[in-house]
């Protein structure tokens, strides 16, 4: 059976299936900027570090055959981005957006530069746990290819959630986040710490370029990304900066991705664009429902430039 | 574990200069183990830098500071800290998202990596037990009043073991009620010994009502001091002013009281938190006549002023200037003489990038003749009257083009003023106009406000120094929490009475 | 005086340090960067044709720059460049389309027109956002260009797609007479003096004009705006509405100069480089005459680049990124730059 004979069952598995797979990107995005816009900074350059997390572990599986080192790698890339971000916003009177922005173009512009040479040929993939393995249905078993990606994802959505209330790094980061003064007079180091949430929020955001190339969809090229890093933003605004709320928040954004060229399957065409319009559009009108002209958003930290 | 007696603190000699000003001369002062201390004094007289140099913030220049008969060289507030002082500023400095038990924690400096919840809410509830005032420990700290704030500010100082307690100017945000509360709290701390408690203050009331001892300090230097007891109020007011000559009051003068000017009915505004601060107020400013506005400051004179202002919306109630309906437009501004002498006028009523010559324009750049036909802005014509401007009100800047933020308080504020009062002023509102000034720019200030009353405008000034009211106003209002509560006119003004409603009101 | 010679110096050493460090990154990929440079100054300003070239990329980054560096003056930081340049296009298009027939400058003249009011319209509705909601127009002009990407995708591959193309997904083509030609003996399309002129009208409107002093007020600081009785709300859509006004017109200019109808080419990333632009001209409009032409020619230089160093022509993003970092840390030695203080003025 094939996925136009399901039907619109077809169309559900689809999207559940995206919901899953295109998800992890989202999510290990949405968890790194948390906990970078936690600490008081906003990161807008997370695509230019996810492209350079993709082509990293691209390259370095490629390299060495191990697509996990490969993960690795793009987990360090990330974080020398991040840090890159972190130094150039803690000079005085640097408005971090605009950083974020540079480092989008920068991060671009390096990881296609640097990872000319590995558009051809083929790096090893991540693994996937063949969760459908129970059914007989291609299209079942298709929607359950699960990476393992996606359940660090989740174990890390809901570690970082205990972190930060019950351990002194993550007091500390939400206290530089919502009053650097405060954080001050007690004696933490609010650049340094900013400087570490940033960094790991790159770290994040470049496991999640991996799971482009090494996952899904798995290679190396142009038009790998579809905005996820920009995105981030928006999902952790949608998230109200809860960890635990990025899981759905995900979900929800990788359903919403995958509903167009599912719809496509049972002929619905026409309209693929316009879903894939639907998170943005949804994220639109929740900061317009949300935001008022009097408090801020509840929620976000108090030393974020983006609510002032 | 049974906490140890206050040590005796002494500061010997301290000097402290900032660039040129010195801002301590040799200060010494005696902090007896268990007292209530007072450090009385006006606006620069030396009382934060004092405390600053004791909390390692700043190293005096000379001078040395004992601490039970040794001396130590604070060198930072950690070490200030390990030796027991702990100080409450006049900021907060909690962390909004974070509950009460989070903001207690985060100060403690041995914080372990992973955070044993339940040993510390035990450790807490125990240590709330023993403290004379509690706070809910799961309340966020945004959701607290500015009195339970500050409250938590003081717990987070005893929480860290402080066995000397410094509260800078702890009741400028607080109401009444809050202030006894705090500082009545902190006595009873002292009193059982537990405690050294140094208050700042400015506030005679304060001194009286719960301080022991006093020390004065006046133009960087020690003016006096001793048993709070052994003190009137008229040793009190001499060593913290001075001999100085009473100012000249303006004469005052004018055609005597119009017709109503401003008139607010039933106005009803929240403040930044979505709180009630300005509660059903009503009240009239006729032309000619000064209406002065007494009140401790956190009644919701500054969100009266904003709303005034067009900084602010009502929620409800009505505004009238010269008998129309007020909406606060930049037309209706110009046409009826509006204008405006806020608070912090280089945060509110500057645009610190522009130069003085731009900041004087910012109300009628958009007329002629300073707006040329098609629309272009005449900036020579900006420049000329900028110069007369200058001269005529004395602000001392390096000319026309200098950044506002070039100049200092006492010069924005002239600047501000030569704006607001050099057009024809039909009516002027105006909060602590004179705050943070030195004596020359404040008598000059309270004269140009008393010149533009004689000339027929009606003047609101609204005030958080009794006297500037008593020198200016021909009707005083008392204002409190949020409600006009008594009125005087100035014939039968007393100071005494005014300040009584200002403290009393809710504790009926 | 002082102040414009601070800024020069801060900002050159910034683009040097930029060059610098990129220079560093060419000797770690086994490059000589004197050879580059070379090649990067040939492809970019030594020729008439890479003049041209670079010319051509300019002019639509100095009318997107705009759109950041107006709003800037009130103070808020709009990134929708890319999406009013696409919501400029697909109106351009549907204007020429519906009023074919005019004569050819009348038909020009519409088509821009109907660009910079989509754009304006589409920065506008960010504006009024960020008034009446308190929505940050950062994030609400991001999602918008997204939005505006998506919409001209739908549009373009269905309802005003144009069928009888079978190689590429294109719209309606806008009527050939409304098309515009290079300015003759130039070589580059009338867009760019549109570019330079939106620039300088700009410049004259916020420095000299009584609504541009307003808008400056505001951005100076909107508390002091509302005390002399400004009306915020109007003056947020005015200078919301010219910068994206002058992205969609940057739309409208690549259909009538360039493309002659919508599709996807729309979309190459003018609107992001334009805030690199805006930041490099410290937002002021003359600056970004200058700058844009800056980089305008580093873009138009990859293609030679490429060739030259089989270097992919991502190495001028790559420069691109390093010159916006270098700038951006940059303003931490304003005011620091010992003679360039000002002393404080009497007490």
């Amino acid at each position: 059976m094939t996925g136009t004979e399901l039907g619109w069952w077809g169309v559900a598995l689809a999207v559940a299936g995206g919901a899953i797979r295109v998800s992890t990107p989202y999510l290990f995005v949405s968890l790194g900027e948390t906990l970078t816009e936690k600490s008081g900074r906003v990161n807008l350059g997370l695509e230019g570090t996810l492209l350079m997390g993709a082509m990293s572990g691209y390259g370095a599986s490629y390299l060495t055959g191990s697509p996990w080192l490969g993960v690795l790698a793009a987990a360090a890339s990330g974080a020398l981005l991040g840090l890159l971000h972190a130094a150039v916003s803690n000079l005085p009177r640097v408005n971090d957006i605009a950083v974020g922005i540079a480092l989008f173009i920068f991060g671009t512009g390096l990881a296609f530069f640097l990872g000319k040479p590995f558009v051809q040929p083929q790096a090893p993939r991540l693994p996937t746990l063949a969760l459908g393995g129970f059914s007989d249905v291609p299209a079942i078993r298709a929607a359950l290819e699960v990476s393992p990606l996606f359940f660090i994802g989740i174990a890390l959505a809901f570690v970082m959630h205990w972190a930060l209330p019950n351990t002194r790094w993550g007091l500390i980061v939400r206290a530089v986040g919502d009053n650097a003064e405060a954080a001050r007079t007690a004696g933490y180091p609010v650049n340094l710490t900013r400087t570490l949430a940033t960094a790991l929020g790159g770290v994040f955001a470049g496991v999640a370029g991996a799971f482009l190339s090494l996952s899904y969809p798995g290679t190396w090229a142009e038009g790998l990304s579809s905005g996820q890093g920009l995105m981030a933003v928006a999902l952790v605004i949608f998230a109200r900066w809860n960890p635990v709320h990025c899981v759905w928040v995900s979900l929800l954004f990788g359903g919403a991705s995958a509903l167009g060229p599912a719809l496509q399957t049972v002929g619905v065409t026409g309209y693929y664009y316009l879903t894939g319009a639907a998170p943005y559009v949804l994220t639109l009108a929740l900061l317009i429902a949300s935001s008022s002209r009097r408090h801020r958003l509840a929620g976000a930290p108090g030393e974020l430039s983006i609510n002032r | 574990m049974t906490p140890r007696p206050p040590p005796l603190i002494e500061a010997i000699a301290l000097s402290k200069r900032f660039g040129a000003v010195q801002a301590l001369d040799g200060v010494s002062v005696r902090f007896e183990p268990g007292s209530f201390h007072a450090l009385l004094g006006e606006n620069g007289a030396g009382k934060s830098t004092l405390v600053k140099c004791l909390m390692g913030f700043h190293a005096a220049d000379s001078g040395t500071v004992r601490i039970d008969g040794k001396v130590h060289a604070i060198a930072d507030p950690k070490a200030a800290h390990a030796l027991g002082l702990g100080m409450v500023y006049q900021h907060f400095t909690l962390v909004p998202s974070m509950t009460v038990a989070e903001n207690l924690v985060l100060a403690r400096p041995d914080l372990p990596q992973v955070i044993d919840w339940r040993a510390e809410r035990k450790g807490i509830d125990a240590f709330l037990a023993r403290m004379p005032f509690a706070l809910d420990p799961e309340a966020p700290a945004v959701a607290l009043a500015a009195g339970e704030k500050q409250k938590l500010e003081i717990l987070k100082q005893l929480y860290l073991g402080a066995r000397v307690l410094i509260l800078d100017e702890p009741t400028s945000v607080l109401t009444p009620q809050e202030a006894d509360e705090v500082l009545g709290h902190a006595r009873k701390l002292a009193d059982a010994g537990a405690l050294t408690v140094v208050l700042i203050t400015h506030k005679f009331r304060e001194v009286r009502a719960y301080a022991r001892e006093v020390s004065v300090l006046r133009g960087g230097r020690n003016a006096g001091g001793g048993s709070v007891a052994a003190l009137d109020s008229e040793a009190l007011v001499r060593m913290t002013f001075g001999e100085r000559p009473m100012p000249a009051a303006a004469q005052r003068g004018g055609e005597g009281i119009g017709e109503r000017c401003l008139e607010l009915r039933g106005l009803n505004a929240l403040n930044d938190r979505g709180a009630a601060a300005v509660r059903d107020l009503t009240l009239h400013v006729a032309r000619g006549e000064i209406v002065g506005v007494a009140g401790v400051s956190g009644n919701g004179q500054r969100e009266l002023v904003e709303t005034l202002a067009g900084q602010r919306e009502p929620e409800s109630g009505e505004i009238a200037v010269a008998g129309l309906p007020y909406g606060r437009t930049r037309a209706e501004m110009r046409a009826r003489g509006v204008f405006l002498l806020a608070e912090e006028p280089l945060a509110s009523s500057c645009v610190r990038s522009m130069s003085v010559a731009e900041n004087l324009a910012l109300r009628d750049f958009d007329h002629a003749p300073f707006a040329r036909a098609g629309g272009r802005v005449d900036f020579r014509a900006i420049e000329e009257r900028a110069r007369s401007l200058i001269e005529a009100f004395g602000i001392r800047c390096a000319g026309p083009h200098a950044r506002i933020d070039t100049l200092s308080g006492g010069n924005v504020q002239r600047a501000v003023l030569a704006r607001e009062l050099s057009g024809s002023v039909q009516l002027l509102v105006a909060q602590n106009p004179c705050l943070g000034l030195d004596f020359a720019a404040t008598r000059e200030i309270r004269g140009r406000i008393l010149e533009a009353r004689n000339r027929g405008a009606a003047v609101l000034l609204v005030s958080e120094d009794l006297d500037e009211l008593l020198e200016l106003a021909d009707r005083i209002l008392v204002m409190l929490e949020g409600r006009i509560v008594f009125e005087t006119d100035r014939a039968g003004a007393a100071a005494e009475a005014i300040g009584r409603h200002m403290t009393e009101g809710s504790r009926r | 005086m002082r102040a414009r010679a601070e800024t020069a110096l801060i900002t050159a050493g910034a683009l040097a340090l930029a060059f610098a460090l990129f220079g560093l990154f060419l000797l770690a990929n086994r490059l000589n960067p004197l050879e580059v440079y070379a090649v990067l100054w040939l492809g970019g300003f030594g020729t008439s044709f890479s003049l041209q070239a670079t010319l051509t990329q300019a002019a639509p980054l100095m009318l997107t720059a705009l759109c950041v560096a107006i709003p800037a003056r009130a103070g808020l930081l709009v990134i929708g460049g890319e999406g009013a340049l696409v919501a400029g296009g697909v109106c351009a298009v549907l204007a020429g389309v519906a009023a074919a027939g005019l004569p050819a400058a009348v038909g020009t003249a519409l088509v821009c027109a109907a660009g910079a009011a989509a754009g304006g319209a589409w920065i506008a509705m960010a504006g009024a956002l960020k008034h009446r909601r308190g929505v940050n127009e950062t994030i609400s002009t991001l999602l918008l260009n997204y939005i505006a990407i998506a919409l001209l995708n739908h549009l373009v591959s269905g309802p005003i797609r144009d069928h009888t193309v079978s190689l590429k997904v294109t719209s309606w083509s806008i009527p050939q007479p409304y098309m515009v030609d290079a300015i003759p003996g130039v070589g580059v399309h009338w867009g760019l003096a549109l570019g330079v002129l939106a620039c300088l009208a700009a410049y004259v409107l916020l420095r000299y004009s009584v609504p541009g002093f307003a808008i400056a007020v505001l951005g100076g600081n909107a508390r002091a705006a509302q005390l002399v009785g400004l009306p915020i709300g109007r003056l947020t859509l005015l200078a919301c509405a010219l910068g994206g006004a002058a992205a969609g017109l940057a739309g409208a200019v690549e259909i009538v100069a360039v493309h002659g109808a919508a599709s996807s080419s729309l979309v190459v990333g003018f609107g992001y480089a334009g805030i690199l632009v805006a930041f490099l001209a410290r937002q002021n409009p003359l600056a970004i005459v200058f700058f844009a032409f800056l980089v305008g020619g580093i873009s138009a230089s990859g293609g030679l680049m490429q060739r030259r160093f089989d270097m992919p022509d991502a190495a001028t993003q790559v420069l691109q990124g390093m010159i916006f970092l270098c700038v951006l840390g940059s303003n931490a030695l304003y005011g620091r730059v010992r003679m360039f203080r000002v002393a404080r003025a009497g007490a």
